[in-house]
């Protein structure tokens, strides 16, 4: 995954105080990936939601490697794909067989 | 001729959109495009075979006139060529990134469909052999080559029907149905109409209209046919 460290200062909503607070945060999102060079990249996000999803059925929830393709999807895909695509898969519509 | 296909483009759409009796209108719309373009053509040959108004340069004027049509049709099935291969070359998320798409059995193309496709070509080889006989001065060989092709295309037309009735989508079944029904819809009205153009043919081969140098309409026929 491609990460950049941002630093990041928090402002107190209070008007009377001063109290600030800087931290780093990391934002990470998914790598150049070669199979999809160009700037559309809705096959990118599609690929990894269902290679999590053949992953999980594969290895099971737990298994390390898959959480990759999850940070990948929830990082490229809108939510809106997202929740479209999980109402197919709930009503059987989804139109890739997910079974390995 | 205006008046006839006004009425069935409108009355075309107008069922489309459910307007009352617009079936009724797009009936009378479609038989008075078909009546009008008998009876023009009709007109044609009389001007030409009975008349003697085709000289040479009204036949070359004629022959261009149906060889830029064909060109024409040729660019709408380029179209239809052109979705299909826009569709299932890089098939799109929604249809899950596969061509056919999931839950879509295609026909296989090497059984009934690849008899229809030999029935075509020799029909393609029947009708020259014909046109070569009617160049000769061979009255039967040419009637015998033209009767053998519309047989051809009667049982093409035949075993296309019964592949429609037996498929397993329709044309509402996404890219897929659109893409199969558009271009073997469309071809098979070609070649129904390829067919009637031959039967025209035929019937003023065998009544005499036709000599061995100037059958303009035949040619157009045969120009149609093997496009």
């Amino acid at each position: 995954m491609t990460s950049r460290q941002v630093l990041v200062t928090w402002i107190s909503n209070d008007d009377d105080s001063d109290d600030t607070e800087t931290k780093t945060v990391v934002l990470r999102t998914a790598g150049f990936d070669a199979r999809f060079p160009n700037q559309n990249q809705t096959k990118h996000c599609w690929q990894n939601y269902v290679d999590y999803f053949k992953c999980i059925k594969a290895r099971g929830e737990d298994f390390p490697p898959c959480k990759q393709f999850f940070r990948a999807y929830h990082s490229l895909c809108p939510n809106d794909y997202i929740s479209k695509w999980d109402t197919q898969r709930e009503e059987g519509n989804f139109p890739v067989n997910l079974n390995p | 001729a205006s008046f006839a296909l006004l009425t069935t483009t409108f009355s075309g759409v107008m069922s489309f959109h459910g307007v009352a009796n617009a079936g009724l209108f797009l009936t009378l719309g479609v038989i008075g495009t078909l009546t009008t373009m008998g009876l023009w053509w009709r007109d044609c040959i009389a001007e030409g075979t009975f008349q003697g108004h085709h000289t040479k340069p009204v036949q070359r004027g004629l022959s261009l006139g149906i060889i830029l049509f064909i060109v024409s049709e040729i660019f709408f099935f380029l179209s239809i060529f052109w979705a299909f291969f826009d569709s299932a070359l890089a098939p799109t998320v929604e249809l899950g990134c596969a061509w056919p798409p999931a839950g879509i059995e295609p026909i296989y193309p090497f059984e009934l469909p690849l008899l229809n496709t030999i029935l075509l070509l020799s029909s393609g080889a029947s009708v020259t052999w014909s046109h070569h006989a009617l160049i000769a001065g061979d009255r039967k060989g040419s009637i015998l080559g033209l009767v053998v092709t519309l047989i051809f295309a009667l049982i093409f037309t035949g075993i296309q029907a019964y592949e429609y009735y037996n498929a397993g989508f329709t044309i509402s079944d996404g890219a897929f149905g659109t893409c199969f029904f558009f271009s073997t819809g469309f071809h098979g009205a070609h070649v129904i109409i390829g067919s009637i153009f031959l039967t025209v043919a035929l019937f003023r081969l065998i009544n005499y209209h036709l000599t061995n140098h100037h059958h303009v309409g035949y040619e157009g026929a045969i120009l149609y046919w093997q496009t």
